[in-house]
C-alpha cells in the first residue's frame, strides 16, 4: 500500500511542472474561452464602465450601456447558421485542405521512405538532403513559396514563360490558390512523415519479407501484405497527428495565400483569427470558433480511436 | 552688488509666484532641462525609408530637452493596431506615445485607451491645424490626438512615358485615362494604369460618382448604392478593356510599385508615402520623372480619401510623465519639425503655417500633393471605420481579378457591414 | 505487438545499419538508375526553394523584386551587410539563442520526466493527461494569444524572454512527452527492476539508467523544441514590445510589411537564420529516424 502511494507521489512529482504550466496557460484560457462563447463579450463592452481620461488630470466614467452579457447559444447559432462569418465555406475548404495535404504527406513520405530503405550508395546523402526542408523555419519557407508563385516575378511563371507557355495567375482562382498552399505545406511536412515511416520500416523484421518471397509473393504483394501492416502503428499515429496539425495550420494559409482570392481559401483557424483580431475584437466570436474547431477535432479523434480499436490496435 | 541683490530678490519673487501658481495640471517647468522622464514612442513609419528622419528629429528634441529619454520603437504598421490594443487592454506594455493611423483613433478613443487632449498645451493652437486631418482626432465631442501628417491618393505618373507617347497633360477623367492608356500602349508598348486590388484604392472611383461607404449622419449603409456600383463598374471596365493591368490577387501592391519603378506602367494611384521609395529606385530616373496630379474625376467629381497619421497618448501614462509626453509631441509636431519631415520624406504637414515655410513651399512633391489633399474627402470617423476595408478588399479582388458582377459583390459587402460591422445602421 | 518491440533497433545503433534486403536478388542496372533518378529528383524538389532563397540573398534588392529572373545578377554582400550592421540582427540572434536554448533544455527535461512517468507509472489521471496532451494541440493558437497575454501581463512577464519560453513549452512539450512515452515503452522494464534492486530510487533510475538509453528520443525532442522556439512568430509578435528583445523570427517580419516587402533582406536573414538550425539538425539527424519510430510505434 505504501509502495503504491510512494510510486504515485513520484509520478505526480514528475508530471507536476508540465501540468501546472499547461493548466495555467492552456486549460485556463480554454475554459475561459468556453465561457466567453456563451456571452457577447467584445473588446468594447467587456468593461462595466467606460472611463475617458483627460490629460489635464480629470477623468469621467460612465457605466457601459452595452455591457457584455450572457447570450446562451446565440453565437453558435449565428455562426452555424451562416449569419456571421462563413463557417461552412471555411469548413469545406479546411476539409479539402486537410485531406489533400495528409494524403500527399503520407503518400510521398511512404514512397520516399520505401526508396530510402533499400541499400544503395549515397543513401545517407539522400537522406540528409531530403530532410533539410525541415530545418528551415516554416515562415521563411512560406514566404519563399509565395514569392515563387508570384504572378509577375515568380520563379514558376518565369519557367513557364521560358518554355513558351502562358503564365498562370496562381492566386486569382480559388483552386489554384489552394494548390499553392497545399504544395507549400506538403513540401514542409513530407520530411517528418518520411523520417517516421522510414523508422517504422526498419522495425519490420526481414524474416517476414524472406518468408513472403519464398511463398512467391510479387513485390506489390510484399508491400501490401508485409510492409503496410507492419507500418500500421506508425502510420496511425502520424496520420492522426498530421491531420490535427494540418487542420490547425495557420501560418501556411495566412502567409502563402492570405485567404486570397477574396477570402476563398480561408480555413477555420484563419477565419477565427480574423474574427479575433480585425477591428473591434470579438472575443466571444473567436472563442466560439475555437470551441467549434476543438469539437470537430475531438469528434474526429474519438472516431479514429474507435477505428483503431476495431483493427486491433491498443491505443 | 546692488544689482546682484536685486537679481536675487527678483528670482526669489519669481519663485514665490511660480510656487503660488499651482493648478490641476502638473507644474509646467519653465526650464526644459528640468523635465525628466523616459518615454516610449511606437513609430509605424517605414523603418528603412522614413524612420531615420524621425530619429533625427528626436535627436533635435534632445538638444532642447536633454533629460527626456525617448525609446524609439519601430513597429510594423500592419501589427501596431493589434499590439496596442492588446497591451492597452492588459494595461501593460503599451507605449506612451503612438503614431496612430487616422482610422485607429476613434476606435482607440471609444475603448478608453487614449487621453483626451482638450485643455492641454497640445490643443492650445488647435486652429493652426488643417481642418480635415484634425477632424479625424475628434470622437464624441473630445479630441484625442494631433495630426502628424496627412495624405491622400493621387495619380502618380511617369513623365518620360507621357512624353514618349505624346501626352502633354495628366488625364482629368477616367474616360481620359482610358484613351491615354490606349495611346501609351500604341506608341510605347507600355501599360497605361495599374489599379491596386484593394478597397481603399477603389474609393476614388466610388467618390467620383458621388457615392460613399456609409452615411453616419443618417446611419445608413450606402456601399451598394447605384452611385457606388457605377464607380466600381468604371474600374472593372478599365481592367477589362486592357487600359489597366489586371492586378494579381496576392501582393498586388508590391507588384504595382515594382512595375511603376521599372517604368513598365505609366500611371498608378497611390499616395505620398511612396515618394521616397520611388526617388531611390535606380530604374525610375529620380524625382524629376515623377508627375503628380489629382485623381481623375468620375461623372460627379474627383475625390480621394483622406488618410494620415496622428500622435496619440496612451491613457495609461502616469500623470507625472504626461508633461514630458506633451512636450515631446509639441516639439515633433511644431511647424519647423513638420517642415523638416516634409523636406526629407515628402510627407505633407498638417499645420497651415508649415506651408508658408520657404523649404516647404519650394518642395516640388509637397506642392504637387497639396491641392490633392485640400480636395480630399473625409471618411466617417467612427470606431468601426477601419473594419470597412476587409470586405471591401474582398470585393476589389472579386471585381477586378475575377471579373464578378459589381452589384452582386457590393451587395455582399453591404450585407457584411450590416451583420458584422455596423449592425445598428440600416441597409439601403 | 511483441514482435516489433523485439526487432526495434537498440537505441544506440546508428540508423545507417540497414535491415537485410529481400532475398539475394541484385538490382538490375535499369532499376538502379531509376531509383537514383527518382531520389535525385526528390532532392531537387526538396532543395530548390532553399537554393532560390540563397541565390536571391546575393542579389541587390532591385533585382530580387523585379521581373528579371536570372539566377545570379550583380552578386553582392550588401544585403548581408545591411542585415548584420543596420538592423539589430545580432541582438535578435542572441535573444533567439537564449530562448531556444532555454526551451530546449527545459523542454527536454519536462518531456522526458513526464514521458517516463506516463510510461512506467499507472497513476490516477494518467489517461486524462494523455488526452489533455492531445487536446492542447487542437485549440487554435490565434484564440489563445490574447488570454495568454493577459496572464503574462498579470505575471509581469510581458516583454521578457521568459514569457516566450513558457509559451513555446506549451507548444512543444505535449507532443514530445507523448512521443517519449512511446519511446520509453520500448525500453524493457527489467532494467528499471534491476536498478531498483540495486537500490536506486525512481528518480535515480530515470536519470542514470533509462535516460541514457533514450538518446534518439531525446535528440528528436531537443530538435523539435529548438525548431519551435527558433521559428515561432505569433507569440513573439504578441509578447515582445521593444526591439532589444526581438527574436529572429519576429525581427525578420519587419522586412516583409504588408505593402513593401523587402525580399532581399528577408532572404539574407533567412540564410543566416537557417544555418544554426541546420547545424543543430545535423547533429540530431542521425537519431531522428530511430527516435521518431519507437515513439510512433507505441504512440
Amino acid at each position: 500500500m505504501r509502495r503504491f502511494f510512494s510510486k504515485h507521489w513520484y509520478a505526480w512529482a514528475m508530471v507536476a511542472p508540465v501540468v501546472v504550466v499547461l493548466a495555467v496557460l492552456i486549460l485556463y484560457p480554454l475554459g475561459r474561452g468556453i465561457y466567453l462563447s456563451f456571452t457577447n463579450t467584445t473588446e468594447a463592452n467587456q468593461l462595466s464602465e467606460i472611463c475617458t481620461k483627460s490629460i489635464t488630470g480629470t477623468q469621467s466614467c460612465e457605466p457601459n450601456p452595452d455591457a457584455a452579457h450572457f447570450v446562451g447559444l446565440d453565437n453558435y447559432l449565428h455562426v452555424l447558421g451562416g449569419q456571421v462569418g462563413e463557417f461552412w465555406p471555411w469548413l469545406a475548404i479546411t476539409l479539402i485542405w486537410t485531406v489533400a495535404c495528409v494524403v500527399f504527406h503520407y503518400g510521398l513520405g511512404l514512397g520516399l521512405a520505401v526508396l530510402l530503405h533499400r541499400p544503395m550508395r549515397l543513401r545517407n546523402v539522400y537522406r540528409v538532403l531530403l530532410i533539410l526542408p525541415w530545418a528551415v523555419p516554416s515562415f521563411v519557407s512560406a514566404f519563399a513559396w509565395r514569392f515563387m508563385f508570384n504572378e509577375q516575378f515568380g520563379l514558376f511563371n518565369g519557367v513557364l514563360k521560358g518554355l513558351g507557355l502562358s503564365p498562370v495567375a496562381w492566386f486569382d482562382n480559388q483552386w489554384t490558390a489552394l494548390l499553392t498552399a497545399v504544395v507549400t505545406n506538403v513540401w514542409l511536412g513530407v520530411p517528418f512523415m518520411m523520417v517516421s515511416l522510414l523508422g517504422g520500416l526498419q522495425t519490420i523484421p526481414s524474416e517476414l519479407y524472406e518468408a513472403a518471397t519464398i511463398d512467391g509473393a510479387t513485390p506489390w504483394q510484399r508491400f501490401t501484405n508485409v510492409t503496410l501492416p507492419g507500418l500500421r502503428p506508425v502510420s496511425m499515429t502520424v496520420v492522426l497527428l498530421g491531420t490535427i496539425w494540418t487542420f490547425n495550420m495557420f501560418s501556411v494559409i495566412y502567409l502563402v495565400t492570405g485567404g486570397q482570392p477574396a477570402g476563398q481559401t480561408e480555413i477555420l483557424v484563419t477565419g477565427a483569427y480574423r474574427a479575433a483580431f480585425e477591428g473591434i475584437r470579438n472575443y466571444a466570436l473567436s472563442a466560439t470558433y475555437g470551441v467549434l474547431i476543438l469539437s470537430i477535432l475531438l469528434v474526429f479523434s474519438v472516431f479514429y480511436r474507435r477505428l483503431l480499436r476495431r483493427q486491433g490496435e491498443v491505443w | 552688488m546692488r544689482i546682484r541683490t536685486a537679481g536675487v530678490v527678483a528670482a526669489f519673487a519669481l519663485a514665490l509666484v511660480a510656487a503660488g501658481c499651482g493648478g490641476a495640471e502638473p507644474a509646467k517647468t519653465t526650464d526644459p532641462k528640468d523635465l525628466k522622464a523616459e518615454l516610449t514612442w511606437w513609430d509605424t513609419s517605414d523603418p528603412k525609408n522614413e524612420g531615420p528622419a524621425f530619429q533625427e528629429l528626436i535627436a533635435k528634441f534632445n538638444q532642447t530637452y536633454p533629460n527626456v529619454k525617448i525609446n524609439y520603437q519601430s513597429v510594423p504598421f500592419g501589427e501596431a493596431q493589434n499590439k496596442f490594443k492588446t497591451a492597452a487592454a492588459a494595461k501593460s506594455g503599451a507605449p506612451d506615445i503612438l503614431r496612430a493611423e487616422v482610422a485607429w483613433v476613434p476606435e482607440f478613443a471609444s475603448l478608453g485607451y487614449l487621453y483626451s487632449l482638450d485643455g492641454s498645451d497640445l490643443l492650445a493652437d488647435e486652429s493652426a491645424y488643417v481642418a480635415t486631418p484634425l477632424s479625424s482626432n475628434k470622437f464624441n465631442g473630445k479630441t484625442y490626438g494631433v495630426p502628424q501628417v496627412t495624405d491622400s491618393l493621387a495619380l502618380l505618373y511617369n513623365k518620360k512615358i507621357f512624353t514618349d507617347a505624346g501626352i502633354t497633360s495628366a488625364p482629368k477623367t477616367w474616360a481620359d485615362v482610358k484613351t491615354a492608356a490606349a495611346t501609351i500602349k500604341a506608341k510605347t508598348g507600355k501599360d497605361g494604369l495599374f489599379i491596386n486590388a484593394g478597397g481603399y484604392f477603389l474609393l476614388p472611383f466610388i467618390y467620383g460618382e458621388g457615392g460613399d461607404l456609409v452615411d453616419p449622419a443618417s446611419k445608413k449603409i450606402v456601399v451598394n448604392s447605384s452611385a457606388d456600383v457605377d464607380g466600381i463598374k468604371i474600374a472593372q471596365d478599365l481592367v477589362n478593356s486592357g487600359a489597366a493591368v489586371k492586378p494579381p490577387a496576392n501582393d498586388s501592391y508590391g507588384t504595382m510599385m515594382t512595375l511603376f519603378k521599372e517604368q513598365k506602367v505609366a500611371m498608378i494611384i497611390n499616395g505620398p508615402w511612396e515618394v521616397n521609395n520611388i526617388k531611390t529606385a535606380p530604374t525610375f530616373g529620380g524625382l524629376d520623372n515623377l508627375g503628380v496630379a489629382a485623381v481623375p474625376a468620375g461623372s460627379k467629381k474627383a475625390g480621394a480619401p483622406v488618410g494620415g497619421h496622428n500622435y496619440v497618448i496612451w491613457s495609461g501614462v502616469p500623470q507625472e510623465k504626461t508633461a514630458a509626453a506633451i512636450a515631446f509631441v509639441k516639439f515633433m509636431n511644431s511647424a519647423t519639425s513638420q517642415a523638416f519631415i516634409a523636406d526629407k520624406l515628402g510627407l505633407l504637414p498638417t499645420r497651415k503655417s508649415a506651408y508658408d515655410i520657404a523649404s516647404v513651399k519650394s518642395n516640388a512633391i509637397v506642392s504637387a500633393f497639396k491641392p490633392v489633399v485640400d480636395a480630399a474627402v473625409a471618411r466617417p470617423w467612427i470606431p468601426e471605420g477601419g473594419q470597412f476595408f476587409g470586405p471591401l478588399d474582398a470585393m476589389a479582388t472579386e471585381v477586378l481579378v475575377q471579373g464578378k458582377d459589381p452589384k452582386a459583390s457590393l451587395d455582399a459587402v453591404a450585407n457584411k457591414y450590416k451583420t458584422e460591422v455596423v449592425p445598428s445602421y440600416s441597409a439601403s | 505487438m511483441t514482435a516489433p518491440v523485439l526487432a526495434a533497433p537498440p537505441a544506440t545503433t546508428p540508423v545507417s545499419a540497414p535491415t537485410a534486403p529481400p532475398a539475394v536478388r541484385r538490382r538490375s542496372r535499369g532499376a538502379s538508375v531509376a531509383l537514383h533518378a527518382t531520389l535525385v529528383l526528390a532532392c531537387v524538389v526538396a532543395l530548390f526553394p532553399i537554393v532560390w532563397v540563397v541565390l536571391s540573398s546575393f542579389k541587390p534588392g532591385v533585382w530580387v523584386n523585379s521581373s528579371d529572373l536570372s539566377l545570379v545578377k550583380e552578386p553582392t554582400l550588401a544585403n548581408y551587410r545591411y542585415v548584420l550592421t543596420q538592423t539589430r540582427f545580432p541582438t535578435w540572434m542572441l535573444n533567439s539563442v537564449m530562448v531556444a536554448a532555454a526551451t530546449t533544455v527545459i523542454g527536454v527535461i519536462l518531456a522526458a520526466t513526464t514521458g517516463y512517468a506516463l510510461s512506467r507509472f499507472n497513476f490516477p489521471g494518467r489517461r486524462s493527461l494523455l488526452l489533455v496532451f492531445l487536446v492542447t494541440q487542437m485549440f487554435p493558437v490565434a484564440v489563445l494569444i490574447v488570454p495568454i497575454y493577459v496572464i503574462m501581463a498579470r505575471l509581469g512577464l510581458i516583454n521578457t524572454l521568459a514569457s516566450l519560453v513558457l509559451a513555446y513549452l506549451t507548444i512543444a512539450v505535449p507532443f514530445c512527452a507523448w512521443m517519449l512515452k512511446g519511446f520509453f515503452d520500448t525500453v524493457p522494464t527489467s532494467l528499471d527492476e534491476a536498478a531498483g534492486m540495486d537500490g536506486c530510487g525512481p528518480f535515480t533510475t530515470f536519470w542514470r539508467v533509462i535516460l541514457p538509453l533514450a538518446r534518439p528520443g531525446i535528440a528528436v525532442t531537443a530538435f523539435f523544441n529548438f525548431l519551435t522556439a527558433w521559428g515561432e512568430v505569433a507569440y513573439a509578435s504578441a509578447f515582445i514590445q521593444t526591439s532589444n528583445r526581438f527574436t529572429l523570427a519576429y525581427g525578420m517580419q519587419q522586412f516583409v510589411p504588408r505593402y513593401n516587402p523587402q525580399w532581399e533582406y528577408l532572404t539574407a536573414s533567412a540564410v543566416l537564420v537557417t544555418i544554426p538550425a541546420a547545424v543543430v539538425f545535423f547533429f540530431a539527424q542521425r537519431h531522428l529516424v530511430s527516435g521518431l519510430t519507437a515513439g510512433a510505434t507505441k504512440g
